[in-house]
C-alpha cells in the first residue's frame, strides 16, 4: 500500500502530470482489492482507464474534430464547384461518382485521409502511449500497479487500436452525413457497373472502416514499438509520420513497383476491393495479412524492448 | 546489471527475430511449398500427344471456369514515358509494369472480363449477342453491337488487352512449325494446378525471341500461363498466367449487365467504329492490303509504307499502338478511344527519339531495339516490323 500512496502523492505533486493520469491514479489506488478481482476485470478496467484518457485529452479530440471536417470540406467543395469531371480534371473517378451519390462521400474521404491524416493522427496516439508516460515520469507509477509490463504494453496497444477504430468511423460517419445532406443518396453503383440497395452499400463501408482500422492499427504497432525506444514522445511521433512518408516516396517510384507488395502504406488505400461485384475478398485478404504481420513484427519488438527496459523515470 | 537479466534480455529479442523468421517464411513459403509439390504428378506426355490433346480442348467446349490472370510486360521500350500515372485501365499501360485481369467463364458464350485499377474498373460482359463495355473511370456502359460471343472469340479481341491466355495460347500453337524446337515438361505448377509445359525455341538465330513457354493444365489442358523469353533477359519479357483458377461454374449475375443509372450510353458496331472515322478506318483496311512479310516463322519481318507522319496519324486514330510487342499482333483490336491515342502518341514520340540512325545498301533510316521486337524506319517511306536483330531487318530492307 506504501507503493501505492507514494504513487499518488508523486502523481498529485506533479501538477499537470496530476492533470493527466487522475483516473490511472485513482486505478492505482484501488490496486490491492484489484487483486481479489479476477485478471481480467482488472485487464479491462485498466484498458478503460486508458481509453478514458486518450478520449478526454484535449489533443486527441481536437485531431478526431478536425478528421470529422475534412470529409465536410470536400462535399461542401465538391457540392460548390462541381466534381473534377465537369471541368475536365480528369480526377479520380471517385470523386465524379460524388456528386452523384452522397454514400460515395464516404470512399473518398477515407481514400483521402488514409494517405497522410489518419496515419498522423494514429502515430500521436500511439507514438506518445509509451514514450509520454515515461517523459512525464509516470510510466514506473503505472508500473508499480500489479499488471505487469506485458499486460500494460497490451493494454496500450488496445487502447490505440480502439483510438484508430474511432478515427476511422469518425471519418465514415461525418462522410456519411454529410455526403447524405448535400447529395442525393440511393442504390450504390459499383465499380463493376452492378447495383446494390442502399442498404448493402452502408454494409459494405461498415467493412471499408474495419479494413482502414486494421491498416492504422498495423501503423500502431509501429509506432508503439518506436514508442518504447525513447523517452521522448515527440521523437517516437515524428519518426512514424516520417516513416509513413518514405515508405509512401518509396512506393510511388515505379523503378521500386517491386517493393510495392511489401509496403504498409501500399495497402491502406486497398478497399476498393469491397466496391466490386463480387468483392475482391483476395486482394482485401492479403491486406488484412500484410497488417497482421506488420502488427505481429513490430508488436513483438515493442515488447522485447519494453520487458527488457530499465524504467528510470 | 546481472548476468540473468542480461541473459533474459538478449532471449526477449529471440522473440521478435522468431516473428520476422515466421514472416519471412511466410513469404517465402508458396515457391516452396510449389517445389515441393512439384514431383512428376501427371503422366508423361510427348509434344505431339500434348498438342493433340491441347488442340482437342481449344475445340471442345472449355469447361465454365473463373480465375485471376496477371500479365507481366517487361518490354525494355526506351525512355518509354510515365504511362503508369495515365491509369491502371489504361490500354497503354499494359506495355509495362503487371496488370491483373479477373476472368469468369460460364460457357455458351458467356464470359466477364474485368481488369481492375485502383478505385476503378474495366469490364467486358458478353452474354450470346448481348455484349457491354463499362468504364467506371468514365461512368460508360458501351453496347457493342454485332458481336456475338457465340461466333468464337468475338468480345474477347474487343477488350483492350486482347490476350487471354487461350487466344495467346492458339496463336502460339500455330507458329509451332519446323523451324522449331519442341519440349515437353510435366512438373511445372501454375494456379497450384499440376501442368505441362510446352517450350518452344526457335532455331534461328536472329530472332530475338529465346524461347516461349506455355503452361497447359494437367487435367483440362486449357492453357494457363505464356511466357515469352528475349535473348536478352532471364526474366520474361511478356508473361501471361492464370494465378487462381477454379473450374467451377460462376455465378450467373456476373454474366447480366444492366447500364446503372446515371451512366453514359453508348451503342457502337463491332468492327466498323462510328461514321466520323469510317473513312480513315478504310484507310487503315487499304494499309493493311499493302503490308509485305519477308522470311518465314520467327524471322519473318512485316514491311508497311509507312512515314513518321502516318505513324502518328495512324496511332492517334486508335489501331493497336499497343500491339507492337509481336505477340497476337495479328489480332490487334484497336481501342480507338482518344485517351489511348494520345498515350501511344507518347509513347512513338519516346521511341523515335531513342531511335539509332542506320545506314546499308539499302539506304539510310532510324532503328529502334527492344527485348522482343526491332523495328527499322526508313528514309524512303518503309517500316519494318518483327522480332528479329536489327541486322536481319537491315538484310530485309535490301530486298525490295
Amino acid at each position: 500500500m506504501s507503493t501505492v500512496s507514494g504513487r499518488e502523492v508523486a502523481v498529485s505533486g506533479a501538477g499537470s502530470a496530476a492533470e493527466r493520469r487522475p483516473e490511472a491514479a485513482r486505478g492505482g489506488g484501488s490496486a490491492p482489492g484489484a487483486r481479489a478481482v479476477s485478471a481480467p476485470a482488472a485487464l479491462l478496467r485498466l484498458l478503460g482507464s486508458e481509453i478514458g484518457l486518450t478520449f478526454r485529452r484535449p489533443r486527441n479530440i481536437a485531431m478526431l474534430a478536425v478528421l470529422a471536417v475534412v470529409p465536410v470540406l470536400i462535399g461542401v467543395a465538391l457540392r460548390a464547384f462541381g466534381g473534377p469531371d465537369d471541368n475536365d480534371g480528369g480526377g479520380p473517378a471517385i470523386f465524379t461518382q460524388v456528386t452523384g451519390n452522397g454514400l460515395f462521400l464516404t470512399f473518398a474521404a477515407l481514400s483521402v485521409l488514409v494517405q497522410l491524416m489518419l496515419p498522423v493522427a494514429v502515430a500521436v496516439v500511439a507514438g506518445d502511449s509509451v514514450a509520454g508516460e515515461a517523459g512525464i515520469g509516470t510510466l514506473r507509477y503505472l508500473l508499480v500497479a500489479p499488471a505487469g509490463r506485458t499486460r500494460l504494453l497490451a493494454v496500450k496497444y488496445a487502447n490505440a487500436a480502439v483510438f484508430c477504430l474511432a478515427a476511422v468511423t469518425v471519418v465514415a460517419l461525418s462522410a456519411l452525413l454529410a455526403g447524405l445532406l448535400l447529395f442525393p443518396a440511393g442504390p450504390i453503383t459499383l465499380l463493376s457497373g452492378g447495383t446494390i440497395p442502399l442498404f448493402d452499400g452502408l454494409l459494405r463501408i461498415g467493412l471499408v472502416v474495419l479494413y482502414v482500422a486494421a491498416g492504422m492499427a498495423a501503423l500502431a504497432a509501429v509506432a508503439l514499438a518506436l514508442s518504447t525506444l525513447t523517452e521522448v514522445a515527440v521523437g517516437a511521433i515524428a519518426s512514424t509520420v516520417v516513416l509513413v512518408i518514405v515508405t509512401q516516396v518509396l512506393g510511388v517510384i515505379p523503378q521500386l513497383s517491386g517493393l510495392q507488395p511489401y509496403l504498409l502504406t501500399h495497402w491502406w488505400s486497398g478497399f476498393d476491393g469491397v466496391l466490386r461485384d463480387p468483392i475482391a475478398t483476395g486482394d482485401m485478404g492479403q491486406g488484412l495479412l500484410v497488417f497482421a504481420a506488420y502488427a505481429v513484427v513490430f508488436g513483438s519488438i515493442a515488447w522485447a524492448r519494453f520487458t527488457g527496459k530499465d524504467v528510470t523515470s | 546489471m546481472s548476468e540473468r537479466t542480461r541473459r533474459g534480455r538478449a532471449m526477449r529479442w529471440g522473440v521478435p527475430v522468431a516473428a520476422i523468421a515466421v514472416v519471412a517464411g511466410a513469404l517465402g513459403a508458396g515457391p516452396v511449398i510449389a517445389a515441393v509439390q512439384g514431383e512428376p504428378a501427371l503422366p508423361e506426355r510427348t509434344a505431339e500427344q500434348l498438342l493433340a490433346d491441347a488442340t482437342k480442348a481449344t475445340r471442345a467446349d472449355v469447361k465454365p471456369m473463373s480465375g485471376t490472370v496477371i500479365q507481366t510486360a517487361s518490354l525494355g521500350l526506351p525512355g518509354l514515358p510515365e504511362v503508369a500515372g495515365m491509369g491502371g485501365t489504361s490500354p497503354a499501360a499494359l506495355l509495362a509494369g503487371s496488370h491483373e485481369l479477373k476472368v469468369w467463364y460460364g460457357g455458351e458464350g458467356r464470359v466477364r472480363l474485368a481488369l481492375p485499377g485502383r478505385m476503378s474498373e474495366t469490364d467486358l460482359i458478353a452474354n450470346g449477342n448481348q455484349v457491354w463495355l463499362w468504364e467506371s473511370d468514365a461512368n460508360k456502359a458501351t453496347r457493342i453491337k454485332g458481336a456475338d460471343a457465340r461466333q468464337g472469340a468475338g468480345p474477347e479481341k474487343a477488350l483492350p488487352t486482347a490476350a487471354t491466355p487461350q487466344l495467346t495460347a492458339a496463336e502460339v500453337l500455330r507458329r509451332a512449325q519446323a523451324d522449331t524446337v519442341v519440349e515437353v515438361t510435366n512438373t511445372e505448377r501454375v494456379a497450384d494446378r499440376p501442368a505441362y509445359q510446352l517450350v518452344l525455341k526457335p532455331k534461328d538465330g536472329a530472332s530475338l525471341i529465346r524461347e516461349v513457354k506455355l503452361a497447359l493444365d494437367g487435367e483440362t489442358f486449357v492453357p494457363l500461363r505464356v511466357q515469352v523469353y528475349a535473348r536478352s533477359a532471364a526474366e520474361p519479357a511478356f508473361e501471361i498466367g492464370f494465378t487462381s483458377v477454379t473450374f467451377t461454374p460462376p455465378a450467373a449475375e456476373n454474366f447480366t449487365f444492366t447500364p446503372p443509372a446515371g451512366a453514359k450510353v453508348e451503342e457502337r458496331t463491332f468492327g466498323a467504329r462510328d461514321q466520323e472515322s469510317g473513312a480513315e478506318h478504310d484507310r487503315a483496311e487499304g494499309l493493311r492490303e499493302t503490308i509485305k512479310t519477308v522470311g518465314e516463322g520467327w524471322t519473318s519481318v512485316a514491311v508497311l509504307p509507312f512515314s513518321e507522319k502516318d505513324l502518328k496519324a495512324g496511332l492517334s486514330q486508335g489501331r493497336g499502338g499497343g500491339q507492337s510487342d509481336g505477340q497476337g499482333s495479328g489480332q490487334g483490336g484497336g481501342q480507338g478511344d482518344g485517351r489511348g491515342g494520345q498515350d501511344a502518341n507518347a509513347i512513338v514520340d519516346a521511341l523515335l527519339k531513342s531511335a539509332k540512325p542506320v545506314s546499308g545498301a539499302w539506304g539510310n533510316g532510324r532503328v529502334v531495339q527492344t527485348k522482343l521486337v526491332s523495328a527499322l524506319l526508313t528514309d524512303d517511306g518503309r517500316l519494318l516490323v518483327g522480332a528479329v536483330t536489327p541486322e536481319k531487318l537491315a538484310e530485309a530492307a535490301g530486298r525490295r
